[in-house]
């Protein structure tokens, strides 16, 4: 303001001075008075002038089934029943169709595209690297993650139309809050079992920012689908023939169930960790809406967690896919001083590898299938027969491969130095190593920080570390005592 | 070769000892002068804050809050007067204009960087005093202006602390405390001291802020029993000396004990908003807000989750479910509301 002498400054003066003196006297912020005053006003406006017809305030059907969907009583088992039943129709309703584009895509497509390369001369190494290593990567990965993914994503979105998750979110609220989370994570993380990248594209649910970020971080720790397979078949090979054969598929369940719980520990666990250090001073304001339930809309359910959901997270994995497959056949086909360069990083990292109770296979396995967690096993297998230079198996240096009977899995992988710790072991570092690149990528877009990307990419690897080497310290203990 | 690497290994150990600027002299030549500076703002603050509060500085009472030794006070306030800050009167020191000048940034910054954290960050209560003790020395002129511009120019730090303005006065604590109070007499909280901090760990366990209202219920030489927000407390007469306050006469006892916190609603019941506690702050004040919980809304309780935590509330035909935490935050009438 310019000063100036005359009378009408220094009456403005006088007003500044009193406006502020009453400012002094206010106590608080004075812009939330405001903002309280106009809440209160509408409020009051809106109360004189609408009016609503006379009916309940909330309709009698909804307020029971609240009543029986959060009781003390039932609360908690139909929230338990409901998702089992969930990950039941899940994964055995994927099965045919994941048998059957696995035929269509890898037994036939991939000698069919072979086929076509060779019959138009390219030569060895273009078909090897397109056919070979791009194609069947991408093939594999649409093929082991499209089915689960298109049965789960809906079934979930139908859930939360109806109004059901909000509910499980206030059932379960308790429990986060010990950690520092919000109710909601509970769904970002189920939504993690499915997929962490869409779990954590999920997470835009929870509007507390440092909340927000813990169910992030920690939803790697939710046993993703495309890890699933991999725990079945290493507990049913190694930990289920320990045992006689009847009891062989309980071991196995319990082994994978085991890995699965432990995630969910570790989220508790992390989650209270984190909001006690790095993520001490975020913002966090707790609050959860519980809508009214509805009929889900059906069709438009499916159309929309088809396109947004499944469609969206495929896309991106193909994206990654591609140069992974890639990278994958040149590893195993790009000599170096008569070596490949997998057989060189293989020797480098076997010390490491097998002090942590790995090798050093498993650990290339990881480095080069970060684009999906479906194609560690192919990996694994087609690195050990490159290693170990078996003839009649596999399908060629640098081509992905599975066995159809677990037996044959069991016999290379022990030809390939595999012992039971090294079977417990990966089950524990396939929980806990860094999310895929899509997941990685979509941390990246949804915190648009390169600081909790690198957060939520390290801390599990780190975990996976130490886990391993812990369980083959207490293994190497134990086996040596007896004897 | 065999020659080569040590006089290569020298070197390298020379540069990262003696590099300009990031070497590792130059380092601990900065955090020195750093530390040099802090100790005389601190002198300056301690200065400007006896004065404003009508106490004499002394060279005791220096060396008492920055907790040095007599010796050391004396070298700081001759540094000080070398360097033109302050001057001397009767042997007890004064401000000079470059002085005041930055020691009423320094408790600028500080109330403002308080503030900050209070309203736009989640960092505990109890560490936002420590933290501004660091950051204060830290801010610019300007920067301390950019943060007083974002927080909308807050004119009372948290602890009911009046901001200075960038060039004006800076206030003494306001009025009376706690203990001199009149019994039966509504009064509104307006300061909480934060230094001690053990005393002002106490006060903040006991959930006391500015901004809430209380009435003493009864005095002794050895206690002050009183009531606010809600709640009955005692503290010392030496913990309530802290507690700064400043009458309500538009307010009634009456009036004050007729509120209570949701959190103590019954299942079923209902009941109207009288308002947030000052305890909510920031984001979580204004989610509140947003959601409805305004003066004069009905809320009633709807459920209470299996785990008996969080609780479900039905206010203005929505139905939102709040943690018993902030459920403490809402000040509501103990009357029943018929109907909206």
């Amino acid at each position: 303001m310019p000063p100036s002498p005359s009378q009408p400054a220094s009456q403005s003066d006088q007003i500044l001075a009193a406006a502020k003196q009453w400012r002094q006297q206010i106590p608080g912020d004075l812009h939330e008075h405001v903002v309280e005053a106009i809440y209160g006003q509408a409020a009051r406006i809106a109360e004189r002038s609408v009016s609503s017809p006379s009916q309940a305030a909330r309709p009698t059907f909804d307020r029971s089934l609240d009543h029986i969907l959060t009781s003390k009583l039932w609360g908690f088992p139909i929230m338990i029943l409901l998702f089992a039943v969930m990950f039941w129709i899940t994964i055995t309703g994927a099965n045919i169709p994941s048998a059957w584009l696995s035929w269509l895509l890898i037994d036939q497509g991939h000698s069919w595209l072979r086929g076509i390369f060779q019959s138009v001369g390219s030569p060895e190494w273009l078909t090897g690297f397109v056919v070979d290593g791009m194609y069947l990567a991408t093939a594999w990965v649409v093929s082991v993650m499209l089915p689960p993914m298109a049965i789960f994503f809906p079934l979930f979105t139908l859930l939360e139309d109806f109004g059901y998750l909000p509910r499980v979110a206030f059932n379960l609220d308790r429990l986060f809050k010990v950690s520092g989370g919000h109710g909601k994570q509970a769904m970002t993380t189920m939504m993690g079992f499915g997929c962490n990248a869409a779990g954590v594209v999920a997470t835009r649910i929870i509007d507390s920012p440092r909340e927000r970020l813990l169910a992030i971080i920690t939803n790697n720790f939710a046993l993703c689908n495309g890890r699933w397979p991999t725990q079945f078949l290493i507990a049913t090979v190694f930990l289920g023939s320990l045992v006689p054969a009847v009891l062989a598929g309980l071991v196995a369940a319990a082994a994978v169930t085991s890995v699965a719980m432990l995630g969910v520990l570790l989220t508790f666990l992390v989650s209270w960790g984190l909001s006690r250090t790095l993520l001490k001073g975020e913002v966090s304001t707790f609050s959860l809406e519980l809508p009214p339930y509805r009929p889900p809309r059906f069709w438009q359910t499916l159309y929309t967690s088809l396109i947004d959901r499944t469609l969206f997270v495929l896309w991106r994995a193909v994206v990654f896919a591609l140069p992974a497959g890639a990278v994958i056949w040149l590893v195993a086909n790009v000599y170096v001083g008569g070596e490949s360069l997998a057989e060189h990083f293989i020797r480098v990292a076997d010390p490491l590898g097998l002090f942590i109770g790995l090798n050093g296979v498993i650990l290339l396995a990881y480095v080069i299938a970060i684009p999906a967690n479906e194609i560690v096993i192919p990996t694994v297998l087609m690195l050990t027969v490159m290693t170990t230079g078996l003839q009649d198996v596999g399908a060629g240096t640098g081509v992905m491969f599975e066995l159809q009977s677990g037996d044959a899995v069991g016999q290379l992988l022990t030809a390939g130095g595999w012992t039971t710790l090294t079977a417990v072991n990966l089950m524990l570092f396939s929980l806990l190593h860094n999310p895929c690149s899509t997941t990685i990528y979509t941390i990246y877009r949804e915190t648009g920080s390169a600081k909790w990307t690198m957060v939520s990419t390290l801390l599990p690897l780190a975990l996976g570390f130490v886990v391993c080497a812990l369980t083959a310290w207490g293994w190497r203990l134990l086996s040596v005592a007896p004897g | 070769m065999n020659h080569a690497l040590p006089v290569v290994a020298s070197l390298i150990a020379m540069a990262v000892v003696f590099w300009p600027r990031y070497g590792l002299w130059a380092r601990w030549q900065l955090a020195q002068e750093l530390a040099r500076r802090i100790r005389r703002e601190d002198a300056l603050k301690h200065l400007i804050k006896s004065e404003a509060n009508g106490r004499v500085a002394t060279l005791n009472s220096l060396a008492g809050a920055l907790q040095i030794s007599a010796a050391n006070a004396a070298s700081l306030l001759e540094e000080l007067e070398e360097r033109e800050l302050v001057t001397f009167e009767d042997g007890r020191p004064l401000l000079r204009p470059a002085g005041r000048a930055m020691a009423l940034h320094v408790v600028r910054a500080h109330r403002l960087w308080e503030s900050y954290l209070a309203e736009q960050t989640g960092v505990p209560e109890l560490e936002w005093h420590p933290r501004a003790e660091e950051r204060e020395h830290l801010l610019t002129p300007e920067e301390a202006d950019a943060l007083a511009a974002r927080l909308g120019h807050p004119t009372r730090d948290p602890h009911g602390d009046v901001i200075p303005p960038p060039h004006g006065d800076l206030e003494g604590d306001p009025g009376q405390s706690l203990n001199t109070a009149a019994p039966q007499t509504p009064v509104l909280i307006t300061h909480i001291e934060d230094e001690p901090d053990t005393v002002y760990r106490q006060l903040v366990a006991l959930g006391l802020r500015p901004g809430m209202r209380a009435f003493v219920i009864e005095k002794t030489p050895s206690r002050v029993r009183f009531w606010v927000d809600g709640n009955e407390q005692i503290l010392a007469p030496i913990l309530a000396q802290n507690v700064f306050v400043r009458p309500l006469p538009e307010f009634r006892t009456e009036d004050l004990v007729e509120e209570e916190f949701l959190s103590g609603l019954k299942p079923q019941a209902r009941t109207r908003v009288i308002g947030l506690s000052p305890a909510c702050r920031g984001q979580e004040r204004r989610r509140l807000l947003d959601l409805g919980f305004v003066p004069g809304t009905v809320v009633e309780v709807e459920m209470i989750s299996p785990a008996g935590d969080p609780t479900a509330y039905r206010v203005r035909g929505t139905i939102v479910a709040l943690r018993r935490e902030q459920a403490n935050l809402i000040r509501v009438s103990s009357k029943e509301a018929s109907d909206r």
